[in-house]
């Protein structure tokens, strides 16, 4: 059984917050140690820097889900009327390897029309 | 010795000469070849209440750790795996270090005794604690925890604030940053700045930047106080950031 919380925010950095304490709870519920959730709070602030890209305008569409012992973010940027508001942007590289080395595995689909980035974390392996 | 004109072409190569010789020659090269990355991650976590100085002198460290560390024949590229302990040594210096965001009172006090409590239940149990192990550990709330966490670390990404000042875009603060770290990156001047260090202070970067302690432990290991651990550790960062500039000057 999977939980799923959604979070729909304008393009602006001061709101960026919201993702973040969001992943971050998702991550504490789920029992995650305490570096994983400091990474998944990078990690969802990078993906939504390579959503965003060069945009200025939109909405940014959240979608975190719990699901066995990992948090699923997926990412989409909606412009006006509801279209696909990424345009042909391209994340930067910088991006890109920060995500690739702090999550188990990220790619990229469409989702009703628009394009989706998203990245998936495991809870790290417990010491007995 | 490691001798350019005959050694491999790929970087594969390269790491696998170097995992098996050990060469500093080659080390050397493999650490300059690769500061741009350091450089590039310490400007991403910069403009938070901590000197793009210092953050480039931990990312740097840290950089020379991954490449001393990496092993090759494991199926990761060096630059994810240089990425990841980059950033776990810049989250480090800011869990010490860092007070970037104003925040309430209690809020510091409970991230500030979050610090130690981190790292005693990691050194007793071998792992990460959970928020819920903390929070019974620091007698408050879960939501507090996750509150601490957000508002004592200071990290999250500078180009973030680039649509909110003065209508420049993300991208555009991106590629000045680029451009601005691509002039400073093509020396490498780590070695031989930590060899001017007096014995005692290098040592004690080596065991904070490298081997990954705490100041605590530091103190522990050499016998003196952690406030005195943490005045040698500025001293010789201050050393090392004006060898750097040195460097990078002439």
């Amino acid at each position: 059984m999977s939980d799923s919380v959604e979070l729909t925010i304008p393009v602006r950095s001061d709101l960026l917050i919201l993702a973040r304490l969001t992943a971050a709870a998702m991550a504490a519920r789920a029992e995650f140690g305490i570096e994983d959730i400091e990474d998944l709070r990078l990690v969802v602030e990078e993906l939504c820097i390579s959503v965003i890209g060069t945009m200025t305008t939109g909405t940014l569409h959240l979608r975190f889900t719990e699901d066995d012992g990992a948090i699923t973010v997926g990412c989409s940027l909606w412009g006006e009327g509801d279209e696909d508001g990424r345009g042909e942007s391209e994340p930067d590289e910088l991006s890109l390897r920060i995500i690739e080395a702090l999550v188990d595995e990220y790619g990229e689909d469409t989702v009703g029309g628009r394009r989706q980035s998203w990245i998936r974390k495991h809870r790290s392996k417990v010491a007995s | 010795m490691f001798d350019a004109a005959e050694s491999p072409h790929t970087p594969h190569e390269l790491w696998v000469e170097f995992a098996a010789t050990r060469d500093t020659s080659l080390r050397d090269r493999l650490i300059t070849e690769n500061l741009g990355l350091a450089r590039r991650l310490a400007h991403r976590f910069a403009h938070r209440g901590q000197s793009y100085d210092d953050l480039a002198q931990v990312a740097s460290i840290a950089l020379i750790k991954a490449v001393d560390r990496y092993d090759p024949e494991r199926n990761v590229k060096f630059s994810t795996f240089a990425t990841g302990t980059i950033i776990g040594e810049l989250k480090r210096h800011f869990r010490d270090r860092g007070w970037a965001v104003r925040a309430p009172r209690r809020i510091q006090e409970l991230y500030l005794e979050l610090g130690a409590t981190i790292e005693s239940i990691g050194h007793e149990r071998g792992r990460s604690p959970t928020v819920s192990e903390l929070a019974r550990a620091t007698g408050t709330s879960e939501e507090s925890i996750v509150e601490a966490i957000e508002a004592g670390q200071g990290y999250r990404s500078a180009s973030l604030d680039a649509p909110a000042a003065g209508g420049a875009t993300l991208g555009d603060t991106l590629a000045t940053e680029e451009a601005a770290t691509e002039l400073i990156e093509e020396r490498s001047v780590l070695e031989p700045a930590l060899a001017l260090l007096p014995p005692r202070n290098r040592d004690i970067v080596k065991l904070r930047f490298i081997d990954g302690l705490t100041q605590s432990e530091i103190a522990a290991r050499i016998g003196i106080s952690q406030m005195h651990v943490s005045r040698l550790l500025a001293t010789s960062l201050a050393q090392l950031r004006e060898a750097f500039a040195g460097e990078t000057r002439t």
